[in-house]
């Protein structure tokens, strides 16, 4: 784990405003493993609320501010799948008749890691010798699983974890309901969704689902508040740094 | 009425296609290719065929046709296929009405069955469904009315336990499908691999290439089934409820 | 023409919700297909990457498409099959009306096939007084109960089978009965009937063979072969999209279109169709016409960015693992194909405005193009058409859809780009968040425009510092 490259911090816009204790337990792990950290404070969002939406215009607008306060970073990680998800391959879309800027993003993608890959496929860490006493079970979110191919990676995290019993949940891989604007605009459908995402945690008598993305966690929580469960909702970086 | 004629067609898809519309026949090629290395391996491979190779592949079949409710018999020779299927006749009832009769193709296999004989114990008339048969108008009709069809086949995919039959004078379409009970009898050369073999076979074997797919070539894998109601697999929704493959292994 | 019902999305997918019988008749179909699909791929001694490749030959024949298809009919008119090119349905159902009335047709069977409900043929056929059977099992339970299909191949998917009991003791005249086994065979019975006595069967095609001049149909219950054996016309209705150049491709595309639609191997039938009945041949129909069909579809093959959508073979496998489609079922997407499928499909054949919600309506989850046998983005397409509904459009003559929400993302456009703006508009929410109940740190309730999500949710409420600015101070 010598010569590593400083990491910048991408802050996914819903960490930064709802969840900060996401970041910050990221920032943890980072520092427990000794790398060097910095985070670009002009930073905002990826764009993809807009893109999502149709808006490309201005998910350009958001999507050209991010460039221009991350061109500078050595290797940039985020602990959200769908916003490094954003940046690796829906930029290409957004810029496609935009050479110049085409490049900007696609160099920029190339050193644009989620979290958990980054731990594990770069940095080649597995064990952080975190402790979480109790049953945990994991839920894919779509963008980091169908978007950019992580689906080991946090589990064999959540594996090294001591104290704890790791209990896969039935359609892990089943989108929780979040979809971004979806869940507003057709709330119906996304709490069906989220109803039975919730059903198949609470199946598998786990004290906490952690996942690696605040949005699907936050759909989760919120149904799960709602009902009145105990269970705990975790980023992937709250359990490891723990 | 908006009609449009082939030409007007064609010509809308080219321009949906961006080409210059004299640029068409740059496209001819587009089917043009000679026998690829890897046909030219399937071609050889089936013709060097060992038997042990033959029976591995039989091997196959049935257990491909076990989860499809295919039933796979091999038999030694001619006889023991006759035998068979005056078992089969005697052990069955008609779905339909009472009478027993039974429909087959005329096909030098079939016949060499010797099946009005064998079965004129049990008093079940066998039809054939040949152009005397046809030229009569009652074709049709001994068809609706029998029970059991019989058939060859021109082939049989191992992997997917499928027969595979051509259209011919005299091997009506409607034999393996209209009876309650579909029996088909091959030899154990038909059996190929796979859908890779066939369409080789087809499309660069001299001899049957020559004969191509006819204008009906069907695949039959297994009896009829359906799970439309509550996904609850149900067989013979309108095809035959049973088929049995014999497969003369001599 | 096939009603169109897509402004209903909302209303349908609210009853279809709760609807328990539909649930769980969905999961379960899910649970099935959709997992053994994905097993099926990985069995291939090619392995699931064979999709891939099955898209690159699908894009090659829908890129010479004019080529092929002039081959195709060439072949089949030289096996003595008719050809007819339909601009639009209304073609389509007036050539097959045609060749009804020449032939004096008063029965005709349908064999299951989603391009004859896309142009509303049944209908047609029943005006001109002539008496239709759909005859897969499915879609007659569909079609004796007055309703539409609800899934591309498994159509009466939401009816129970004691509804399916009332139903055929009320329309056959049989006796009450809810066995499955037993209910087949009286539809067996019934149609039996219709397909001797009929004098023209209809099909569509699944996909076609160029070189050959062959179209090829599928069924496992053998309504297809019935319909196109036992009747003197074959009339059968293709996609003009659905067509493969040479038989090599076919092979890729005729195991994966199995393996898509009902996660097996081969499907019980296949029939490869060139013409009529040969000379001396016994049976078999007498006539056999192809109707070719555009409507819309080189609207479609003319743009780039949905040209893609064209390589679909309709195996319905996106509908088996798609977790929108798993709560709402067919019935919400309001034209003949439901789906990811319908969601990019029939907003580009009924337009784009109209079928707003089906392009909105999903959550961009991935799972439709990994489970795609020809492996279409569809993703990528419902981003496109969303595009197309904030922007506008003309060449498609899309208007945008809500210029309100357009105001929203350009205020919002202005705001990312400057950190202490974007603070500011926080810090503003933050405070007005304060007037929402609150219990144990989560919100109950909020306020329009994202007050849909507080219907069945709560939320977290917006931290008192974000990120950024701890990290300033002090991290």
């Amino acid at each position: 784990m010598s010569s590593q490259k400083k990491v910048t911090l991408f802050i996914q816009c819903l960490v930064d405003t709802i969840y900060p204790e996401v970041a910050e337990a990221m920032v943890q792990v980072f520092r427990r493993l000794g790398i060097s950290l910095t985070c670009p404070t002009d930073q905002t969002c990826c764009g993809q609320p807009a893109f999502n939406s149709g808006y490309r215009r201005q998910a350009q607008v958001a999507a050209k501010h991010f460039i221009e306060v991350f061109e500078d970073s050595e290797l940039i990680v985020c602990p959200s799948g769908s916003c490094v998800n954003m940046v690796r391959h829906h930029y290409a879309e957004l810029f496609r008749n935009n050479p110049q800027w085409l490049q900007r993003a696609q160099d920029l993608a190339g050193r644009t890691y989620e979290f958990s890959e980054y731990l594990v496929d770069v940095l080649g860490v597995d064990d952080l010798g975190a402790r979480f006493d109790g049953k945990v079970t994991y839920h894919d979110s779509c963008h980091l699983l169908r978007g950019i191919g992580v689906q080991k990676q946090p589990r064999k995290l959540l594996h090294h974890i001591s104290g704890t019993d790791f209990i896969e949940m039935h359609n892990s891989d089943y989108c929780c309901g979040f979809g971004g604007a979806f869940s507003v605009k057709y709330p119906d459908i996304s709490n069906a969704m989220v109803t039975d995402k919730v059903k198949n945690i609470i199946d598998t008598g786990a004290d906490a689902v952690v996942a690696c993305d605040m949005g699907c966690l936050m759909n989760i929580q919120g149904k799960l508040s709602r009902m009145g469960s105990d269970i705990k909702v975790m980023h992937l970086a709250q359990i490891l740094a723990s | 009425m908006n009609t449009a004629s082939q030409e007007e067609f064609i010509h809308k898809i080219k321009i949906a296609l961006g080409k210059p519309l004299a640029e068409s026949q740059r496209n001819v090629d587009f089917f043009k290719s000679d026998m690829s290395d890897e046909t030219r391996g399937i071609l050889e491979r089936i013709k060097n065929r060992t038997p042990e190779e033959r029976k591995k592949l039989l091997a196959t079949l049935i257990e491909a046709a076990g989860p499809i409710n295919l039933k796979v018999i091999s038999c030694e020779d001619i006889n023991s296929v006759t035998a068979a299927i005056a078992d089969l006749v005697r052990d069955k009832d008609p779905e339909w009405g009472a009478k027993k009769s039974v429909v087959a193709w005329q096909h030098p296999l079939i016949e060499n069955l010797n099946l009005p004989e064998a079965l004129s114990p049990q008093d079940v008339t066998v039809f054939f469904t040949d152009v005397k048969e046809t030229e009569s108008g009652n074709l049709r009709q001994h068809v609706i009315d029998s029970y059991i069809g019989i058939t060859a086949a021109d082939f049989c995919m191992a992997d997917s336990a499928t027969m595979v039959m051509r259209t011919r004078p005299g091997q009506a379409r409607s034999v393996s499908l209209v009876p309650s009970i579909h029996v088909a009898v091959i030899e154990l050369n038909q059996i190929i691999a796979d859908l890779k073999e066939l369409y080789a076979l087809l499309k660069w074997d001299p001899q049957e290439s020559k004969e191509g797919l006819t204008n009906c070539m069907t695949f039959i894998s297994g009896p009829s089934k359906t799970a439309d109601i509550e996904a609850t697999m149900v067989h013979g929704a309108h095809g035959p409820r049973q088929v049995h493959v014999y497969v003369i292994t001599s | 023409m096939a009603k169109i019902t897509t402004e209903n999305y909302v209303a349908e997918a609210k009853k279809a919700i709760k609807n328990q019988v539909l649930q769980e008749a969905l999961a379960d179909l899910q649970h099935r297909f959709g997992r053994g699909t994905a097993e099926c791929y990985r069995q291939l001694p090619e392995g699931p990457d064979l999709r891939l490749r099955a898209h690159d030959i699908r894009m090659k024949d829908i890129e010479n498409l004019d080529v092929v298809l002039e081959t195709l009919v060439a072949n089949i008119r030289k096996n003595g099959g008719h050809v007819y090119f339909a601009e639009d349905g209304q073609a389509a159902v007036n050539y097959c009306l045609e060749v009804a009335h020449k032939h004096k047709v008063r029965r005709v069977v349908k064999g299951k096939s989603m391009v004859s409900e896309e142009i509303g043929l049944n209908d047609a056929l029943v005006e001109a007084g002539i008496d239709v059977s759909e005859t897969d099992l499915g879609e007659y339970i569909i079609q004796l109960a007055g309703e539409t299909p609800s899934h591309i191949i498994a159509p009466a998917i939401h009816k129970t089978r004691s509804e399916i009991g009332s139903l055929f003791a009320d329309k056959l005249d049989i006796p009450y009965d809810d066995d499955p086994s037993r209910l087949t065979w009286a539809a067996r019975k019934a149609l039996r009937e219709k397909f001797l006595a009929a004098d023209m069967g209809t099909s569509g095609c699944n996909i076609a063979c160029a070189e050959t001049g062959h179209i090829t149909t599928l069924s496992n219950e053998g309504n297809i072969r019935m319909s196109t054996t036992m009747p003197r016309i074959h009339v059968a209705f293709m996609g003009m999209e659905r067509v493969a150049a040479r038989l090599e491709d076919h092979d890729i595309l005729l195991r994966l279109l199995c393996r898509g639609a009902a996660a097996q191997n081969m499907a019980t039938y296949v029939s490869y169709i060139g013409g009529p009945r040969s000379a001396g041949e016994v049976d078999g129909p007498q006539e056999f016409h192809l109707v070719v069909l555009d409507n819309g579809r080189s609207r479609i093959l003319a743009d780039e960015e949905f040209r893609e959508m064209l390589c679909c073979i309709r195996c319905a496998a996106c509908l088996n693992v798609c977790p929108v489609y798993a709560k709402i079922g067919g019935h919400s997407y309001g034209y003949a194909y439901s789906g990811p499928v319908g969601a990019v499909v029939t907003p580009l054949l009924v337009g784009i405005n109209r079928a707003a919600d089906l392009c909105q309506g999903e959550t961009l989850c991935g799972a439709c193009q990994d489970i795609c046998p020809v492996n279409i983005d569809i993703p990528r397409m419902l981003l496109a058409l969303r595009t197309k509904l904030a922007e506008g459009d003309s060449a498609w003559g899309v208007t945008p859809a809500d210029r309100k929400e357009k105001l929203l993302f350009q205020a919002w456009s202005w705001m990312i780009r400057n950190r202490r703006l974007y603070d500011a508009a926080v810090k503003l929410a933050a405070t007005g968040q304060r007037l929402f109940a609150q219990k144990d740190d989560m919100i109950g309730r909020l306020p329009p425009p994202v007050h849909g999500w507080t219907k069945g949710r709560d939320i977290k409420p917006l931290a008192a510092e974000s990120f950024i600015s701890r990290w300033k101070k002090s991290l």
